[in-house]
């Protein structure tokens, strides 16, 4: 009785990741050529800038919290990166300037929510806005170009055949899962989303930990668009567009409640393969982008349905 | 016809679990009929499957006034007649009372809703149970008395045969439960049936005609109350006899460890109150609902701005900006709402007694999994908390055994002084006597506790003095060598004898 119970949870629990291999094998069949290495290095790239903003968002849902504006934030940041970064400085000015950019426009959410007491929707779209328009006007309206060899080489380079963009997401899994699994701040963070009241009648720091959830989104928001000026060379202000959205469906997908309190940091690191692996998948078979947008939508709502029915059985 | 609803060899497994195990239920029409058992025993999924929430295993039969009877969701079950009061109520309570009353079935005109004969109707209905509201007053204006009266008369005005009260009476106040009564009392004369499901022995003697009793998804026995008495019952229910419902252990008291100062709220509703408590005893709290006695204690705690006090911790001031100022002296909360202010409910149990005590849980600074778990499989044993195991989600677990969760992550923090509020609110014999033992044996340890309770024989049972608040002033104290309930009842409306 005992094990076929354990079973059925344990199927709930992986259930995204089976659908996530049924995918990769369901593709390998169709195109051969999804598994070859060049592709695989290929998925790796696309999903790295996903993660990180995806990594940071989890731990502002999971704390009970949304944020709207970390794609506006990738815009900023890579914009500031590509002005620093056309050789007149070493490399770690515009990463820092990026990072630390990033992580001021976190604080500004953390404080509006959670001093301000605004919904963390309304204050973080306050945002997206506003830092879309900073992007604008620090590059007037304009991208910004000439970025130096040795930035682009960021993006294109690797180590061991591992693109570098893929270890700096490594980097910050480790990071974050460490984090959120050992420490007492990481267990905070839960206990913050589970109940915000509880978590401050037990003499916890709610407002700190808040706070702090959204400088992490910022701070690596700051990364990803200090990563993607790398990537495609140039600055530009109306870049990242809707990111924030692919942040929070890698979260969803990947079982973080958007109720806070509950998720896994494999399950995010599933829920962005899993997206990515479904854009290139569709691209390699040739899909238009415009039925791609369908699939992807309707995948999101499946995965996470399915999810949900497997696990309200469960109680 | 005898009966109106029979639930015969009803059975329920959950995966890992037989909730229910051919159990029993009959009603009959016009009767008040008490449901008893400790938590767990199976009253809750036994109702749930009566209002077609759970779906019952194969085997068994329920008949409604002598038909089958299948409800698939509780609005089928509303339309065949049965209709259910819950214990945490969910009105709307930004929509108006009429609305509530006729959410889900609107009155149509034209294919629009008809608002005039909603609030015609509701005017009506209103009248005949004697409330004093408008149809168009908002719910939110309202007591929770109130509001728990607008469900009776929603069940009312969809013609329900049988109406599922679930701890009616665990939020209002005294005087309220008088009027509810009275309308429980008009019901059963126009031959409607009540199912009352309380913990509160006194109400179940009061107001019902008949009980059925569970035990660990077993069906015991059923009776007239009247044939019955208090001991009886117990044994029925837990299944052994409890000779003293209220344990006492002696404690030595030593000297004061929390002094309280002319403590009063910015929000007024506690208005200059000191107190003291000492080493190995036990303070009462006592008061009727709304006389500011958790308002004092949360105000104390941190959770509200305090307007003037001073608060003193073996004699040294203390300055309480928030809880963790105050948890640091030892002084721990259990707090009455443990859903909204205790636990983490979609976290485990280890997740939530790591909630406070965190960093006893850590090995070179890092959060030990395996520390918790052994922590809180030692507060399992200790508190004897009902649970598969530590990865448990608190919110599976059973009232009381939540509660207990709650106690081992404060006890976790190892505090001198407990403060619990309402600490045994909606738990059952067998566990209100665990907890009132263990209050026993931290006193035994040296500890100071205090709880408020809105029971004055529980207050008189285990406490050694009893401070009564009245209106969010102090409106007297009483030694445990005079403890009486007339005068204990007489500070708590502020009536001089």
């Amino acid at each position: 009785m005992k094990q076929k119970k354990n079973a059925k949870a344990l199927i709930s629990e992986y259930f995204i990741f089976a659908i996530f291999i049924a995918l990769v094998i369901v593709l390998t069949c169709l195109k051969p050529s999804f598994i070859q290495p060049s592709n695989l290095v290929n998925i790796m790239k696309q999903a790295s800038i996903n993660g990180i903003l995806a990594f940071g968002m989890m731990f502002v849902i999971i704390a009970g919290g949304f944020d709207m504006s970390v794609g506006s934030t990738v815009a900023f940041t890579g914009i500031l990166a590509a002005m620093l970064g056309q050789g007149q400085y070493p490399l770690i000015v515009p990463l820092i300037v990026a990072m630390l950019a990033g992580l001021a426009v976190g604080l500004v959410n953390g404080v509006g929510v959670a001093i301000g007491d605004l919904p963390p929707f309304i204050m973080t779209l306050g945002t997206m806005t506003a830092v879309r328009g900073l992007a604008l006007l620090t590059s007037k309206g304009k991208p910004i170009t000439g970025i130096s060899k040795e930035y682009r080489g960021i993006a294109g380079g690797s180590v061991f055949g591992v693109p570098m963009l893929a270890v700096f997401l490594v980097i910050v899994i480790l990071i974050c899962s460490f984090v959120l699994a050992k420490t007492v701040y990481g267990r905070r963070v839960y206990a913050c989303g589970g109940n915000l009241q509880a978590a401050r009648v037990s003499g916890i720091n709610t407002t700190a930990i808040r706070i702090s959830t959204f400088a992490i989104a910022g701070l690596l928001a700051g990364l990803s668009g200090f990563l993607m000026t790398s990537r495609v060379t140039i600055g530009q202000p109306t870049a990242a567009e809707s990111y924030e959205m692919d942040a929070i469906t890698a979260c969803v997908v990947g079982g973080v409640s958007m109720a806070g309190g509950v998720g896994k940091p494999w399950g995010v690191v599933v829920g962005c393969l899993l997206i990515t692996i479904i854009a290139n998948g569709l691209d390699i078979m040739g899909v238009s982008s415009h039925w791609q947008k369908i699939v992807k939508g309707a995948i999101i709502v499946l995965a996470v349905l399915m999810d949900v029915k497997g696990k309200g059985k469960k109680n | 016809m005898e009966y109106i609803l029979e639930m015969k060899d009803i059975s329920k497994t959950f995966p890992g679990v037989k909730a229910l195990d051919r159990v029993q239920l009959q009603i009959k029409p016009g009767e008040v009929h008490a449901l008893m058992g400790e938590n767990g025993a199976g009253k809750s999924t036994l109702m749930k499957i009566l209002m077609g929430i759970y779906s019952k295993d194969d085997g068994g039969e329920i008949l409604f006034s002598g038909k089958p009877y299948k409800a698939a969701s509780p609005k089928e079950a509303m339309d065949l007649g049965v209709a259910m009061i819950h214990q945490e109520l969910n009105p709307i309570l930004d929509m108006s009372v009429y609305e509530n009353i006729f959410v889900g079935r609107e009155i149509r005109k034209n294919g629009l809703v008809d608002k005039k004969a909603e609030i015609e109707q509701s005017r009506k209905l209103i009248e005949e149970s004697g409330l004093h509201v408008a149809p168009e007053e908002k719910l939110r204006s309202l007591t929770v008395a109130q509001c728990q009266l607008i469900e009776i008369i929603k069940a009312i005005s969809v013609n329900a045969k049988v109406i599922i009260m679930d701890e009616p009476t665990a939020a209002i106040s005294e005087r309220e439960v008088e009027l509810l009564f009275g309308h429980i009392r008009k019901l059963a004369e126009k031959g409607v049936a009540i199912i009352y499901i309380s913990h509160r022995m006194d109400e179940i003697f009061s107001i019902c005609d008949r009980v059925s009793v569970y035990r660990d998804g077993q069906y015991i026995a059923s009776g007239d109350t009247k044939d019955l008495d208090e001991a009886q019952l117990i044994k029925m229910m837990v299944g052994r006899e409890i000779t003293d419902v209220f344990p006492k252990l002696e404690a030595e008291i030593g000297e004061v460890v929390l002094e309280a100062k002319n403590i009063a709220r910015a929000d007024r509703k506690v208005k200059g109150v000191s107190f003291s408590v000492r080493k190995g005893e036990i303070l009462g709290i006592g008061g009727l609902v709304g006389a500011g006695r958790s308002e004092l204690v949360e105000g104390l705690f941190g959770m509200h701005p305090l307007s003037s006090g001073e608060v003193f911790i073996r004699d040294k001031r203390v300055a309480v900006h928030s809880p963790h100022d105050i948890i640091k002296e030892g002084v721990a909360l259990i707090t009455e709402d443990r859903k909204v202010t205790g636990l983490n409910l979609s976290g485990t149990v280890n997740d939530n007694i790591a909630m406070v005590a965190i960093r006893k849980l850590l090995s070179h600074g890092l959060y030990n999994k395996n520390k918790a778990r052994s922590a809180s499989l030692d507060y399992i044993k200790k508190l004897n908390i009902k649970t598969p195991s530590g990865d448990q989600i608190v919110g599976n677990l059973s009232g009381g055994n939540q509660q207990k969760v709650v106690i081992a992550k404060w006890l976790l923090n190892d505090p001198d002084i407990i403060i619990l509020d309402e600490p045994t609110r909606g738990i059952d014999v067998g566990a209100k006597r665990d907890i009132y033992l263990l209050l026993g044996k931290l006193v035994q340890q040296g500890k100071a506790v205090v709880m408020i309770s809105s029971e004055i024989p529980e207050l008189m049972g285990v406490c050694d003095r009893i401070m009564v608040m009245c209106e969010g002033n102090l409106s007297g104290e009483v030694k445990r060598a005079d403890f009486s309930q007339e005068r204990i009842m007489a500070l708590a409306s502020a009536i001089e004898v």
